[in-house]
């Protein structure tokens, strides 16, 4: 398996220096000159093209490409135009913000659309049937940032309950740890912050799990009637097992094979794209600080951070890969594959 | 496959507890607000906290390298100038020094700072110290990103500005100047670059800032909050803080924070435009509005194409019907705009005379000049002098345009985009706008003198009007200084260089309880009084 790993993880070159290519000629090529917005109204032609000068922004576009790259091997994503504080300290910071929401999106998806598409597929045609594909075609259709607005506008606007952002009142905010609120409060014991950190993920995460949750029920339920028509599923049967042991012990497990590849896959989206979520609910992550930036032309910011979300992706799909291969044991790895 | 399944269930039952728990524990929590610092509290007489929600997070908090309003709506509460406006003017008084001795020449200003100041850090707070933060940005010290720098205290190649700077004794600062300049003082007591940072925090300000203020900087969760403190040393008083803390919330879009504000987890927000103020007051909130210090207006190139032959700008001018055009875009958040300077600033022009709407006259005089059409370049985006947008306000104009038999073509940019256009592409109109940054009339009518394309946007070049200009810089303030910008402002109306638009209000919502806090021209909301009934 570790040579499959390495394998993998070679193969993953191309992929991000190919990525790494795109991401660095968009920015370069499309978007505005950052000098005015960075020095501002009063800046002088001058004082811009010297700060240009200053960052490499006047080097040939390949000397510039090689620079960066040059900067990756090291570690060294250069600094924010803005803020001067180093790249990776920026995502890092905003990182494990967007790893809770996500997280907690997944779960929600999962076990929604899970299941919601075995109890539709089990009850093919029914009332519940009917209820699982309006609701997945609702997550599919409906966008995710008017879907935000009205949860806000229902929950917080107009019930009380709920507030509209933001991660935690910042007064109960814990210090230290590992970023992600959830954890860090019940870790140190803290269950009103914990409490707090609850109410405040409940509405971006339901609003992020809309789309994955459709994806997975509409998922779940074909891969279960694909299964449940198998002759070892009918032959369960004739053997006299209860239909739930069919279809959790028989059924389900085969079925979950598809379903997994998809939950992974909707996991690396929701890592690198909750941008409209995030902004909608002030919620202080990644997507959110990417889209600032790009609208703000902070190149070395919006490189390292697209580089980052090609980076997860890559492994979690090596990831979903690995777990394929436990919950199928006819999988295997390397020559056998073949 | 015992083993498997088992490891399965026990698996989602752990998805099950972990969502379920969480939605339980959101669910079940009552009140939206927050449990700190709620109305209640500040009745029973305990410590409270003011939530402060703005768009964006602040770029940084050293006023040096920062230019933007969210960062000095922070930056304010923490550090403080040798000078300050007036609560409800930009009338220069006294801040961590006294009004300076200035020579008889307006070369030299000697500064007699204030004793027994510390900063946050308990570094002691003296005219060396101050000298230093004020060095920090002069040349040739001074980088490229020090964004404010060369405005507020001058360039050796404009002649302009801080020559030198010294510090003498402890309470003294001399500030020796390279030409006199009136604006001078107005600009010590700016938001931007002049706040004094402690000299130990030099290196650490942009995020860790170290001031003498009302309050102390206590965390930054980036993309998230700032939360302060109240400096329980303060030197002042007068002026101390009232709430324990501060805490200052980012919300990047209106919606959010408008619902944040009637929800009742932040107290005050700014950054709204007429749009909401229905539902900031529905939800049981009041709007604050007050007058800035901006300009809306519409410019055209006087450099080349058809706009350059003023008989042509006054025809186009005649066609807009403006006092019109303002009460059906901004209502009453925006007034109508018959000088640059809002009047409030500069009373002395009220009976500035620009342009009357006449169609007819504009119709005929626009056949007689042969002009057909022209092209006009604006920006998408919202801004603080023009909450509707460029597109908007330019559509609205190429309606009265095109009753007046003019085309008028529109290529609509984002803001970025557009700073750029504005220097390379050829128009004979654009969109503009200009937020005062020190309340000097100086500040307003010397961009249509400015080399630099990017604020002088008409390409304006005017011998006559740049005598003025230089004039009115070292007059000193009263009425020869203020009949020198008249002149200026009836050149521009004469020559109809800029077709003034508009002043747009300043507005913060605010729940009805929480009072004290001063909403400022520069368009600040100072904190430090603020309290909740």
């Amino acid at each position: 398996m570790l040579k499959y790993v390495a394998k993998r993880a070679l193969q993953a070159i191309p992929v991000l220096l190919g990525l790494s290519v795109v991401v660095f000629l968009i920015m370069r090529v499309f978007s505005p000159d950052p000098a005015p917005v960075v020095l501002g109204e009063h800046a002088t032609r001058e004082a811009m093209d010297a700060w240009r000068d200053a960052y490499g922004l006047n080097d040939p576009i390949v000397m510039q490409y090689l620079d960066f790259l040059l900067g990756i091997l090291h570690g060294d994503l250069g600094e924010s135009y803005y803020t001067h504080t180093p790249v990776m300290t920026e995502i890092m910071a905003r990182f494990p913000a967007t790893v809770e929401l996500s997280v907690v999106a997944i779960l929600v998806a999962s076990v929604c659309g899970i299941t919601l598409g075995v109890v539709a597929a089990v009850n093919k045609n029914s009332f519940i049937d009917g209820f699982a594909t309006a609701l997945s075609l609702a997550g599919v259709s409906m966008p995710i940032f008017w879907l935000g607005v009205m949860l806000i506008i229902l929950f917080a606007g107009v019930w009380h309950v709920l507030p509209s952002g933001g991660r935690i009142d910042p007064l109960m905010a814990p210090r230290g740890g590992t970023g992600l609120f959830l954890v860090d409060t019940l870790v140190q014991g803290d269950l009103k912050a914990f409490a707090d950190a609850a109410r405040h993920i409940v509405l971006p995460a339901l609003a992020l799990s809309m789309y994955s949750m459709a994806i997975i029920c509409r998922m779940t339920r074909s891969s279960m009637l694909e299964t449940l028509g198998e002759d070892y599923v009918r032959t369960a049967r004739a053997k006299g097992l209860p239909q739930g042991k069919v279809t959790r012990r028989h059924a389900l497990r085969n079925a979950m094979l598809p379903v997994t590849t998809v939950i992974g896959l909707q996991f690396g989206s929701l890592l690198g794209g909750a941008m409209l979520t995030e902004t909608v609910f002030a919620w202080p992550g990644i997507g959110k600080y990417v889209v600032d930036c790009i609208l703000k032309s902070d190149f070395p910011v919006v490189q390292g951070a697209v580089m980052l979300i090609g980076i997860i992706f890559v492994v979690i799909n090596l990831v979903v890969d690995l777990i394929y291969a436990r919950l199928d044991p006819r999988i295997t790895y390397g020559k056998e594959e073949g | 496959m015992d083993k498997n399944a088992l490891s399965r269930r026990t698996f989602l039952q752990l998805f099950a507890a972990v969502s379920t728990s969480g939605f339980l524990a959101g669910c079940g929590g009552g009140a939206a607000s927050s449990d700190s610092g709620t109305a209640a509290d500040a009745a029973a007489g305990e410590d409270f906290t003011i939530t402060f929600a703005q768009g964006a997070d602040p770029r940084g908090l050293d006023p040096a390298y920062a230019d933007d309003g969210e960062s000095a709506q922070v930056w304010t509460q923490i550090y403080e100038n040798l000078l300050q406006y007036a609560d409800d003017s930009c009338e220069v008084v006294p801040g961590l020094a006294d009004l300076p001795e200035v020579s008889d020449d307006g070369l030299t200003y000697t500064f007699k700072v204030k004793e027994g100041i510390t900063f946050h850090d308990g570094t002691p707070f003296n005219a060396d110290a101050a000298r230093q933060s004020i060095a920090r940005q002069l040349e040739p010290d001074r980088t490229e990103d020090m964004a404010y720098a060369g405005f507020t205290f001058g360039s050796e190649a404009e002649g302009n500005g801080i020559e030198s700077i010294e510090a003498p004794d402890d309470t003294t600062l001399v500030i020796h100047m390279r030409a006199a300049s009136t604006p001078f003082l107005a600009n010590l007591a700016m938001c931007m670059a002049s706040p004094i940072v402690a000299p130990t925090a030099f290196e650490t300000a942009i995020e860790t800032p170290v001031g003498t203020g009302p309050y102390k900087f206590v965390s930054w969760t980036k993309g998230d909050n700032i939360v302060l403190e109240r400096n329980e040393d303060y030197w002042n008083p007068e002026n101390a803080g009232k709430a324990k803390q501060i805490v200052f919330r980012f919300i990047a879009e209106a919606a959010p924070r408008v619902t944040a504000l009637t929800n009742g987890e932040v107290d005050i927000i700014n950054g709204i435009d007429e749009a909401v103020v229905g539902t900031v007051t529905d939800g049981g909130c009041v709007i604050d509005a007050r007058d800035g210090m901006n300009i809306n207006y519409m410019a055209f190139r006087t450099d080349q194409g058809v706009c350059a032959d003023p008989a042509v700008r006054i025809a186009l001018s005649k066609a807009i019907n403006v006092p019109e055009l303002v009460e059906s875009l901004y209502g009453e958040y925006g007034t109508y705009a018959n000088s640059i300077m809002p009047l409030w600033m500069a009373p002395y022009d009220e009976d500035v005379v620009q342009t009357q709407y006449d169609p007819e006259a504009a119709a005929t005089e626009l056949a007689d000049l042969g002009v057909k059409s022209v092209k006009c370049i604006t920006y998408s985006n919202p801004r603080p002098y023009n909450g509707k947008g460029g597109q908007v306000l330019a559509e609205a104009i190429q309606g009265y345009l095109t009753k007046a038999g003019v085309e008028m073509t529109i290529d609509t940019y984002d803001w970025t985009t557009y700073r750029t256009k504005i220097e390379t592409e050829t128009f004979d109109i654009c969109f503009y706008g200009w937020s005062g940054d020190n309340g000097d009339p100086d500040n307003f009518m010397n961009l249509l003198s400015d080399a630099n394309v990017s604020m002088n946007v008409a390409r304006y070049d005017n011998p006559e009007y740049k005598k003025l200009i230089s004039d009115g810089l070292q007059t000193p303030t009263g009425a020869d200084r203020d009949e020198i910008y008249h002149q200026l402002e009836q050149i521009n109306a004469a020559e109809q260089v800029w077709l003034p638009i508009s002043h747009s209000q300043q507005l913060v919502g605010v729940r009805p309880e929480v009072t004290g806090y001063n909403l400022h021209p520069s368009s600040i909301v100072f904190l430090r009084g603020t309290t909740k009934a």
